[in-house]
């Protein structure tokens, strides 16, 4: 039953969320300069023609009105057709505005759902990295305050906060790929595409990830349960397992809520630079089109991807802890 | 009478201050014959520029997409321009290309080419594709005249009579396009703009096309094709826009060839054994364009001040290697180019008193002038773009420089009525062929308004008599004598200098290229 409330109300929050992020993102979109029917019909449109095609879209209605067509279609499960994409796949579009060949253009939907599963992978695979390298030094560092390991997960998080994911990203594909020849780097042809992008994620995504660990474990250290079990007879490794490691994953539940969205960021830069056919690329080529349907049909699945996973982490935090509420 | 074309002399005027050009055509023979062909692996092909998506080769000039028709596509010749060997000409649709007399060219077609689709190559699909393309709708706009002032006529299923008495203009102007215009199928244009020529593409080339997968255009051999089937079975064409991507994905041997490395990624790859530089004077030139149906560069006087401010040695050093000084409005391995003798060189006094002349002593009295450049396409725009901007100011020009993102700055490049958006921009322009007219008529005849919005009778009367040349040695002379000089002494626009195209490749590729319109030989090919 609580489960059941728990989702209830937190899926009514996040349909609130995604209509403010999709009001914001829209009207943003109109308000920025760069004429996406300049784009569409080319540059040698005469400004009539410009216009004319602006108020056929219904480009020059008041933004509410646009928006309030756009909401009705989403709805439906239409997040409209891409202005730039033809329909056949190819990258860009931009045939002068007089050309009777233009194609059909692509489904935004269609879009997005062929470029999501690709950064989910990518995501899932930088998390997966990201938590077991800051588990083991993190938890090592938070067992032994003030000692070396304590220090490395200090050096290792300072230093990776340090590194630009681009720079790290040409430097690793340059190390691994490029002179080791251990890993592909750059476009997609099978799973082994994934890693070297899912460890520069995970760099960025670590120094966190540790800092949060090392500080809830020494915290979990210092309480009085833990005294308390030794002299109960629990052996230190059963009390580390079953109840330090139990309480301060919490904190880095709730953390990783967050740090999705900071994910979210680091793919654009990083699948650009890897060629990597997600979402992150989809979204730098729309927005250099001005391609706003699918700029917009992106911000409202990646938002609805975020609201998803914070309510999945709330859940799973409360079921850990209890006396936690969301 | 009939006159044959004498190949070689018309090459040597065509190429006579040729280098190779950076157009990527390629050189069928490198699939069949070189050892890469032997390995039987796909080829990785890294683009710059995205393509159209609309696959009807009449609807863009984008040049990715160029590159793919001539792997897809069959030419009725390739035309080599290389200075060691300009009379070389590969028929390849064509098996002869006679004038009949100054209105009336012949075309001879070989027999055994079948499309992609099956379809046997006749001579109905030229007929078929240079009306279709001269039709005046068709975006790319290469032909001469419209298709109302053709009359094409086919004997015989292998023998082609372009006409141009209806247009007035010469015959021999065909000449230049038959390098590189892919011959389309007439059974494919029936089914008109909307058919299947914006679906898929369908050729006679060594390779047909697949799909487009996302950014990824796929390629095969083609069984039947003239030659016999290529030994590699499939080509990726991939556009990749990071420049340091394509170079990482070339090093690690994931990409066969990467196009437009900027000058720093070029001493990178210049020490790594395994690959090949190839540094190519284009078909491009940059330009400077002037907004000529707006003050103040309404007045040929100010624009000419501002070519005498501006020192275009300090911008090709910043370049580096990826320029190449010329003094004309088009790129030296285009037909008629010569170094101008009239072209403005820097000169701050000749500046300072043609603004005087023009009513603005040292500057004053000028509007607020603005530069229009972008970042991310042409290599260095933004940082010589900068200095363009303080030579100005220095001549007291109130210039400022507005650096966009291409879409934007695409946005904002043509010509409108009244004058389009600043009051200079940054653009190159590249068209795949030896014809100057694809950028004097295109940007400089009143009928144009291309960027410039320039409206001049005296050019506009140059421009079409240098069309209507009765030969191509008197076309020549009136280019070079008449109206490229003419046209620097009103500089509608500042051809800055040519762009230099750096490719780079694994060693096995030495040997694909053929540039406009000319191959290097495929049996050097390592």
């Amino acid at each position: 039953m609580f489960v059941m409330n728990f989702l209830i109300r937190r899926l009514a929050q996040g349909v609130v969320i995604i209509f403010l992020v999709s009001l914001l993102i829209f009207t943003l979109l109109r308000v920025v300069p760069g004429d996406p029917v300049r784009m569409m019909a080319g540059g040698m449109a005469p400004d009539a023609l410009i216009e004319q095609i602006a108020k056929d879209m219904g480009l020059r209605d008041p933004i509410l009105v646009q928006f309030g067509r756009y909401a009705a279609g989403v709805v439906q499960g239409d997040l409209g057709q891409s202005f730039v994409r033809p329909a056949n796949g190819a990258a860009t579009g931009g045939a002068t505005f007089n050309d009777s060949s233009r194609g059909e253009r692509a489904e935004v939907f269609d879009l997005v759902v062929d470029a999501l599963p690709m950064t989910l992978q990518l995501a899932a695979l930088a998390l997966a990295f990201a938590l077991a390298f800051s588990g083991l030094v993190g938890i090592a560092g938070g067992l032994a305050p003030g000692r070396w390991p304590n220090k490395l997960a200090f050096y290792i998080s300072s230093i990776f906060i340090s590194l630009p994911n681009f720079w790290l990203g040409i430097v690793l594909t340059l190390l691994l790929s490029v002179k080791l020849g251990w890993l592909p780097a750059i476009g997609y042809n099978g799973f082994g595409y994934t890693i070297l992008p899912a460890i520069i994620l995970a760099v960025e995504l670590s120094p966190v990830l540790i800092r949060t660990l090392t500080s809830s474990i020494a915290a979990q250290m210092g309480a009085s349960y833990v005294a308390v079990g030794a002299v109960r007879g629990l052996s230190r490794s059963r009390i580390i397992a079953n109840h330090v490691l139990r309480n301060a994953s919490v904190p880095l539940l709730n953390l990783l809520g967050i740090q999705f969205s900071g994910l979210l960021g680091g793919v654009v830069i990083v699948e650009y630079i890897f060629d990597y056919p997600g979402l992150g690329l989809l979204t730098i080529n729309a927005v250099l089109q001005r391609d706003f349907p699918l700029i917009q049909g992106i911000a409202i699945v990646t938002s609805a991807i975020f609201v998803l996973i914070n309510i999945l982490v709330d859940l799973a935090a409360t079921s850990i802890d209890p006396r936690l509420e969301y | 009478m009939t006159t044959d074309i004498n190949r070689r002399r018309f090459l040597r005027g065509a190429a006579g201050a040729a280098a190779a050009s950076g157009f990527m055509q390629i050189n069928p023979d490198f699939f069949i014959s070189s050892a890469f062909a032997a390995t039987g692996k796909p080829m990785t092909f890294l683009s710059a520029e995205n393509i159209t998506g609309n696959w009807d080769p009449t609807a863009h000039t984008t040049l990715s997409q160029k590159n793919i028709e001539g792997f897809v596509m069959g030419f009725l010749t390739r035309t080599p321009m290389r200075l060691d060997n300009p009379g070389a000409v590969n028929n390849e649709l064509a098996t002869s290309i006679n004038l009949l007399d100054p209105h009336r060219l012949e075309i001879k077609l070989r027999q055994d080419i079948v499309f992609h689709d099956g379809k046997p190559f006749k001579a109905e699909d030229v007929k078929a594709t240079f009306e279709y393309g001269a039709l005046p709708d068709r975006p790319a706009q290469w032909y001469p005249g419209p298709t109302e002032t053709l009359t094409i006529t086919t004997p015989d299923d292998y023998t082609v009579i372009i006409d141009t008495s209806k247009g007035g203009y010469p015959a021999h102007l065909f000449i230049f396009l038959a390098s590189f215009l892919p011959i389309m199928s007439a059974k494919d244009i029936a089914e008109g703009p909307g058919g299947v020529l914006s679906q898929r593409l369908n050729g006679t080339g060594p390779f047909k096309f697949v799909a487009q997968q996302g950014n990824d255009t796929v390629l095969e051999a083609f069984d039947g094709y003239f030659k016999g089937k290529p030994a590699i079975p499939a080509i990726h064409f991939t556009f990749v826009g990071d420049s340091t991507t394509r170079m990482l994905s070339l090093m690690n041997g994931q990409a066969s060839i990467v196009e437009r490395l900027e000058p720093e990624q070029v001493a990178t790859l210049e020490s790594n054994p395994a690959i090949s530089i190839n540094k190519v004077v284009s078909v491009e030139n940059k330009y400077l364009w002037f907004r000529c149906s707006k003050p103040p560069f309404d007045d040929p006087r100010v624009r000419m001040a501002a070519c005498h401010a501006i020192d275009r040695t300090q911008i090709l050093e910043v370049l580096g290697s990826a320029g190449h000084a010329s003094s004309n409005f088009v790129s030296p391995v285009k037909f008629g180019y010569i170094d101008l003798p009239n072209y403005p060189e820097y000169d701050p006094d000749k500046c300072q008193a043609l603004l005087a002349e023009a009513g603005f002593p040292k500057g004053v009295g000028l509007p607020p002038l603005e530069y229009i450049t972008s970042v991310g396409f042409y290599p260095k725009t933004k940082e010589y773009g900068e200095i363009i901007a303080a030579m100005l100011q220095e001549q007291g020009l109130p210039v400022s420089l507005t650096v966009l993102e291409p879409a934007a700055w695409n946005e904002r490049l043509y010509d409108r009525p009244g004058g389009g958006p600043g009051h200079m921009v940054d653009c190159g322009w590249s068209t795949a062929s030896p014809e100057p007219d694809l950028v004097l008529r295109t940007h400089f005849h009143s009928s144009s308004h291309r960027i410039t919005g320039i409206v001049d009778k005296d050019i506009d009367a140059s421009l079409d008599k240098e069309r209507s040349a009765p030969t191509l040695e008197a076309r020549q002379k009136i280019l070079q004598e008449e109206t490229m000089p003419l046209i620097a002494s009103k500089m509608p626009a500042l051809s800055l200098f040519t762009s230099v195209m750096i490719h780079a490749m694994q060693k096995e590729f030495v040997g694909l290229y053929i540039y406009p319109d000319g191959s290097m030989d495929a049996s050097a090919a390592a």
